[in-house]
């Protein structure tokens, strides 16, 4: 019998990427197959293909062995394919019974109307058949993410799905929502159905897939058992043999302590304790780095230290003087530079130009706006220097900070930052999407800093950057410093523990009493993973 | 390619338009919409009767109305008629040039409030408090000083007493919205109507002229109005007012491109998340650009008392509605709100010559209005739309509604 999915050499390419390269994939009717990989190597690109959103660029995508080309998503839908996105595609005041029905709703009177009770009925019947608990007259805004969930796949399946993509299922969904997620997965295999879900959890790969195909770059490199492979196995697939960046790092002299925090709690956007009573100092010609998993309190920190959120508790100082609730401004201009998580939103403005925008931050400083009139001719030299030394490119400054590409931007931001003469440097992802030459240049820069007797507050979830150019490193876990360790005498096993909230000497910290409230042993298990890949990394480099 | 992606690729091609584009754009959609108008007039000219005298005859058949007079008039009636020779300073070129300037003051107004992302529907309003507070103050200063240096005392005075209280005005919705996040589109309505009423309230009771039947104040002096230099006085116009206008024209757009303040307002408006990691401060920015922007509108109001009326009187033309379409004409640039002013006032004088010089209906004068500004703005209304498309699609949403209403407002009060 022909596989339920053969992808042939699918190749997609979009204006200068190719997202992705002669990718084989086979999935048996019947089975779960997981499709594993960073964020970037294609997987979601490969399953739009399959989807009929993209038109593959070359390759023969097989449904049951026969070819299909797809113009839309109507056809691959037409075809058998349900496709279950990370955002739900759902109208919220609707009920279940109208979303799961929308546009295909069950006629009467010849096709003028809805018939109601007929697709109520219908949406009953499907429920009960694959055991979902769903109620049919809720509507979409007063039922819990995990039931969301369930009415997309029962979408799906009322469209006639045979098979059906799930992009990241469980990024939403709280850990007992992911394990009925799993029964559910469970459920719909045995009545003959196909799945296949993106995720780059390795556990969540383990559990619940039959088959693990993994993606890097574009490229499928391996397909394994799920029942016979290890998690090593998977984080070697993923992450590949990275080239290791050599840092020098040598020694500094260190100076007076130029900003600290004490006992500092940050509530998120939802309102729960994202930082938990952190204290640290930095000082001048030193690297305080600051690793973990992303999502653990490192952005809630950052944007406390530098004004753009204020604590609910605790202090921070910065030279000196107590800048708990000190306006951006005033840190900005008691020198604090801020290379920002997310530069597109917020490190520059996407409709300016870069002179425009090499100004953000100075537009208040006497450097280029003495008395509040803004020297425009100073400020596109002072653009043109960034561009310059930090090879932005295009090299022009008359170029919307839209029309670069991210890396580019980035080093924008870093060189406006690095320039910007301060006293602190708080770099949050510095290098994050940048091509490995500047990597080295932003990393060469940010130890020339520390040469000068900067202070520099680096987080990073790259855990070779940190290690490699930190004086002291902290790890942290659930909003909490688990330990603050000299790298140089940590091995990275050590870290990968620390990182998973194992605490030295044996407590660990993971179900903690007094940890954030949305913790759970999903977010447990995910940091343990993300370590272990990052174990499975560090032993691979060190092989190398 | 579906007709979705060529719809969202005309949209972002506008929105990337450069500015020798957007010009091009606007010539070419003032003159489509003159055509349309043009075959608008012809086909209500065929639906009416008149005696075959006065018809006029287009490829062999006989229309009642002209589009050529009807659009001659409106354009070239609005400027006094310059090709006839009879041009004089005393014509109605006079009436378009003092539109033009309350509009400039108006479209800045709303301008500088939406380059900082902020929707003031209350110009209006802003308007009528700086008109009556203009009124009420120049009258007690009159008592103080007259003749020549009264004039040269009173006008500033009377200009700084309406931006003050325009201000102020303003300052409340923005302080609302900074410090306790009331949006600003409903609360500027309501502003509106407050001053509105309350202004009638005032000029009904305790500052009503008792020698008038008009809810109005006591005149103003003479001394204490605008001068009639070049125009003549017969047009309520003062050339001084103008020059106030371009000054203010040239002064917003240095403050917008060339100071800290103007910076911090744009980036505000475009993108507030960079906004605050450049280190602004949101709620003083918001503040600062609706009082500032209240204070355009309430120099508005002064020019009304002190060029046009000469008196507060209840029942101020919608010049602050007007200003929503002048900027959005002008693409929220001050030196384009200049010459939206000047197209809009052109409109909005060339109405009546229209009305005297033909038989055509006024509501189909209003309706050939209605397209022009319809078709200039539409490109710019699309590119605000596009831009905030990602973000909140409901501010642009308002301007639909509300741009709208403006036209319709204005051509009633005219007439």
């Amino acid at each position: 019998m022909a596989s339920a999915v053969h992808l042939d050499g699918i190749t997609k390419r979009f204006p200068g990427v190719v997202a992705n390269d002669d990718v084989d994939l086979t999935v048996e009717r019947g089975t779960v197959h997981a499709l594993l990989g960073e964020n970037g190597a294609g997987k979601t690109t490969l399953m739009n293909v399959l989807y009929g959103l993209y038109e593959p660029t070359s390759g023969t995508v097989r449904l049951d062995g026969e070819p299909h080309a797809f113009d839309s998503p109507r056809d691959a839908i037409d075809a058998g394919i349900g496709m279950i996105h990370q955002h739900f595609m759902l109208v919220d005041p609707m009920t279940v019974t109208e979303n799961i029905t929308l546009g295909s709703e069950p006629r009467k009177w010849g096709g003028l109307a809805v018939d109601r009770a007929g697709a109520r009925e219908a949406v009953v019947e499907l429920a009960d058949r694959y055991g979902f608990d769903v109620d049919p007259d809720a509507r979409i805004e007063d039922v819990s993410v995990g039931e969301q969930q369930r009415v997309e796949i029962l979408k799906a399946l009322y469209r006639g799905a045979d098979t059906l993509i799930l992009d990241e299922p469980t990024a939403v969904l709280t850990p007992q929502e992911v394990d009925e997620l799993f029964e559910v997965l469970d459920e719909l295999t045995a009545q003959g159905k196909t799945i296949i879900f993106i995720t780059h959890k390795l556990g969540e790969a383990m559990r619940a897939a039959d088959e693990i195909s993994v993606l890097r770059d574009g490229r499928k490199v391996g397909t394994v058992e799920a029942a016979t492979t290890t998690q090593e196995e998977l984080a070697e697939l993923m992450v590949g043999r990275e080239v290791l960046l050599d840092i020098d790092h040598g020694t500094a002299e260190t100076g007076e302590v130029v900003a600290s925090a004490s006992e500092v709690v940050v509530e998120d956007d939802r309102g729960v304790r994202a930082v938990d009573g952190v204290s640290f100092d930095v000082r001048g010609g030193e690297v305080f780095g600051i690793a973990g998993v992303d999502g653990n309190g490192q952005s809630e920190l950052v944007e406390a230290v530098t004004g753009l959120r204020t604590p609910d508790a605790g202090e921070i100082r910065f030279r000196g003087e107590d800048v708990t609730t000190a306006s951006r401004r005033d840190r900005i201009e008691a020198g604090m530079a801020y290379v920002p998580e997310d530069r597109q939103e917020r490190g520059l403005v996407m409709e300016f130009d870069l002179v425009e925008n090499g100004l953000l931050g100075s537009q208040h400083g006497r450097e280029l706006a003495a008395n509040g009139r803004i020297d425009w001719a100073k400020t596109r030299g002072h653009a043109e220097a960034i561009i310059d030394e930090y090879d932005v490119r295009p090299p022009d400054a008359d170029a919307g900070a839209e029309s670069l590409s991210g890396g580019n931007q980035q080093k924008f931001i870093v060189g406006r930052e690095f320039e910007r003469d301060p006293e602190l440097v708080v770099a949050s992802h510095p290098t994050r999407g940048v091509d490995v030459g500047s990597i080295e240049f932003i990393h060469e820069r940010l130890l020339e800093l520390r040469e000068q007797g900067v202070a520099v507050l680096l987080v990073s979830s790259k855990l070779e950057e940190v290690r490699g150019l930190s004086d002291r490193l902290a790890v942290a876990y659930e909003g909490e410093f688990v330990d603050v360790v000299d790298p140089d005498e940590t091995t990275e096993e050590e870290l990968g523990l620390l990182m998973a909230g194992e605490r030295p000497g044996g407590d660990d910290g993971g179900d903690e009493g007094g940890g954030p409230a949305t913790t759970g042993d999903g977010d447990a298990d995910e940091a343990e993973r993300n370590a272990a890949a990052d174990l499975a990394d560090a032993a691979d480099g060190e092989r190398a | 390619m579906s007709a979705a992606d060529r719809a969202r690729d005309a949209l972002s091609r506008l929105v990337d338009a450069s500015a020798t584009e957007r010009v091009l754009i606007s010539t070419a959609a003032l003159v489509l919409s003159v055509l349309i108008g043009a075959v608008l007039v012809l086909v209500a000219g065929r639906m009416t009767t008149c005696t075959a005298g006065e018809a006029v005859y287009y490829f062999g058949t006989g229309f009642c109305y002209d589009p050529v007079v009807v659009f001659d008039r409106l354009f070239l009636g609005a400027l006094g008629d310059p090709l006839s020779g009879s041009w004089s300073p005393n014509g109605q070129f006079a009436v378009t040039l003092r539109e033009t300037t309350l509009l400039i003051f108006t479209g800045l107004s709303v301008a500088l409030a939406f380059r900082a992302g902020i929707f003031n529907i209350g110009t209006q309003g802003q308007m009528v408090v700086g008109a009556l507070a203009t009124a009420l103050g120049v009258l007690w200063a009159s008592s103080l000083v007259s003749g020549a240096v009264g004039t040269v005392v009173l006008i500033p005075f009377g200009l700084l007493v309406g931006a003050v209280f325009g201000g102020l005005y303003g300052a409340v919705p923005g302080l609302l919205k900074a410090y306790a996040d009331a949006n600003e589109v409903i609360t500027t309505i309501m502003l509106n109507f407050i001053a509105t009423g309350v202004a009638l309230y005032l000029v009904s009771g305790a500052f009503k002229d008792p020698n008038s039947a008009a809810n109005q104040t006591v005149p103003l002096p003479e001394f204490a109005q605008f001068p009639a230099l070049l125009f003549g006085a017969r047009q309520d116009f003062s050339i001084v007012a103008l020059g106030f206008g371009l000054l203010a024209v040239a002064a917003l757009y240095y403050v917008l491109e060339h100071t800290a303040f103007g910076y911090d307002v744009r980036t505000s408006g475009v993108q507030p998340e960079a906004a605050e990691y450049g280190g602004v401060d949101a709620k003083r920015t918001v503040v600062a650009s609706l009082s500032l922007s209240g204070a355009l509108g309430g120099i508005a109001g002064a020019m009304y008392v002190m060029m046009v009326l000469g008196t507060f009187q209840t029942g101020i033309p919608a010049y602050g509605f007007d200003g929503i379409t002048v900027s959005i004409l002008a693409g929220n640039n001050p030196l384009g709100v200049g010459v939206a002013a000047l197209l809009f006032g052109v409109l909005k004088s060339g109405t009546t010559v229209v009305q005297f010089a033909t038989d055509v209906p006024p509501q189909l004068v209003g309706v050939l209005r209605g397209l022009i500004i319809l078709f200039v703005a539409m490109p710019e209304f699309f590119r605000l739309l596009a831009r905030g498309l990602p973000g909140t699609g409901s501010k642009p949403e308002a301007v639909a509604t509300d741009g709208g209403t403006a036209g319709d407002r204005g051509g009633e009060t005219d007439e």
